[in-house]
């Protein structure tokens, strides 16, 4: 039973790892900072493991636990990210270039994001992954409506960090 | 927001170019709390061993052995302490054995049979050791007693009032136990809590295993 539950598991996380990856490149900067992460969410997931019913579709529940690791975490250690950090993180995103401005945007872009909390942070990365509004309230645990508030709040931050 | 869009749209490209993990890693990823705990079980005997070794090469043991002039005693205690290292060293194979199968274990089954190994392993390890110190401080104390000539005139005394043979005795007995609890606190405190945390993740890992 356990050695079945145990390759299930195993199988279904390799399978829906890039999401683990995604909150790695928004929570960490350099690799190992981003593979320590990595490894500290599949060990969530696996203790969570026995409480997932199924009921959810296993990416849903992988963002719900996955977040909620990478917030507790960024709390305990409160690291702000220098600038240096965030260059030497910058080879992990394959960049193929066609508009230097465009690509310069986007690099002050992700600066930008670096800059929010722990929670703006998850809500930007659901924005991103094209979670709709119910969807990024029931993975955080707040209303639809403070979802909505609170996202509005971080365009106006953003906009704040890139036009200070 | 005009550059959130241009952000979503860069997203989305690279959301496919990290380097897989593959199913191996995830398991030992899974299994890694235990094999750190198991590592450092390993280094810290290693680190014990050299320490003893150390503390007895400044030692003035040896001094104090020549000046007693009976070389089968000396002959004892070095067949005393090379039998001693063997077993330690024996113990330490074991712990690097452990320590190998744990971080390269794939099944959970496995593992916890393994975490209960590794505990006996050092509650045997611990046994040993406090074992060694009460037969060691005893000998020492005997040989201090017996044969160390300065000791010759307490011995005549001593020989002579039953009260006060008894009542060293007991003081010696009780040092015994003195440094034997010290010891027993000390290890306590360095595998003790090495071996909680590697019976938390053996319970942890039960949960997982209905």
């Amino acid at each position: 039973m356990s050695e079945n539950l145990e390759q299930s598991f195993v199988t279904q996380l390799q399978a829906n790892q890039n999401i683990i990856h995604k909150i790695c490149r928004l929570y960490t900067a350099g690799e190992d900072a981003h593979k320590d992460l990595f490894q500290e969410i599949t060990i969530q997931l696996w203790k969570a493991y026995p409480k997932f019913r199924g009921d959810s579709k296993f990416s849903t529940w992988t963002y719900r636990v996955a977040l909620n690791t990478a917030i507790t975490l960024y709390r305990k250690t409160k690291r702000t990210v220098s600038t240096v950090e965030y260059e030497s993180h910058q080879h992990f995103v394959k960049d193929v270039d066609y508009n230097y401005e465009e690509e310069e945007q986007i690099k002050l872009m992700y600066k930008a994001v670096y800059q929010l909390n722990d929670i703006e942070k998850a809500l930007v990365f659901m924005y991103l992954e094209d979670k709709d509004y119910q969807e990024i309230a029931e993975t955080l645990g707040i209303s639809e409506v403070n979802a909505r508030v609170k996202m509005n709040r971080i365009k106006g931050k953003l906009k704040k960090i890139l036009n200070p | 927001m005009k550059e959130l869009d241009l952000l979503k749209k860069d997203w989305k490209k690279n959301s496919d170019s990290f380097e897989q993990i593959s199913e191996k890693e995830i398991y030992k990823m899974i299994h890694k709390k235990s094999s750190s705990i198991v590592k450092w079980i390993l280094i810290i005997s290693i680190l014990e061993v050299l320490f003893w070794t150390i503390s007895n090469y400044f030692s003035n043991i040896d001094d104090f052995l020549n000046n007693i002039h009976h070389p089968e005693i000396i002959l004892y205690m070095e067949i005393l302490m090379y039998f001693n290292y063997a077993v330690i060293l024996v113990f330490i194979y074991f712990f690097y054995k452990n320590y190998k199968t744990i971080s390269t274990i794939v099944s959970t089954k496995l593992l916890m049979s393994s975490i209960l190994r590794t505990r006996k392993t050092v509650q045997y390890y611990v046994w040993y050791n406090l074992g060694m110190i009460v037969v060691s401080s005893i000998l020492s104390f005997f040989i201090g007693y017996v044969y160390n000539p300065d000791m010759a005139i307490v011995r005549e005394k001593l020989a002579l009032n039953g009260k006060a043979m008894l009542f060293s005795i007991g003081a010696l007995v009780l040092l015994t136990l003195l440094f034997f609890g010290l010891f027993w606190c000390i290890y306590r405190l360095l595998y003790g809590t090495l071996l909680r945390r590697l019976y938390a993740n053996y319970k942890e890992l039960k949960k997982i295993d209905f």
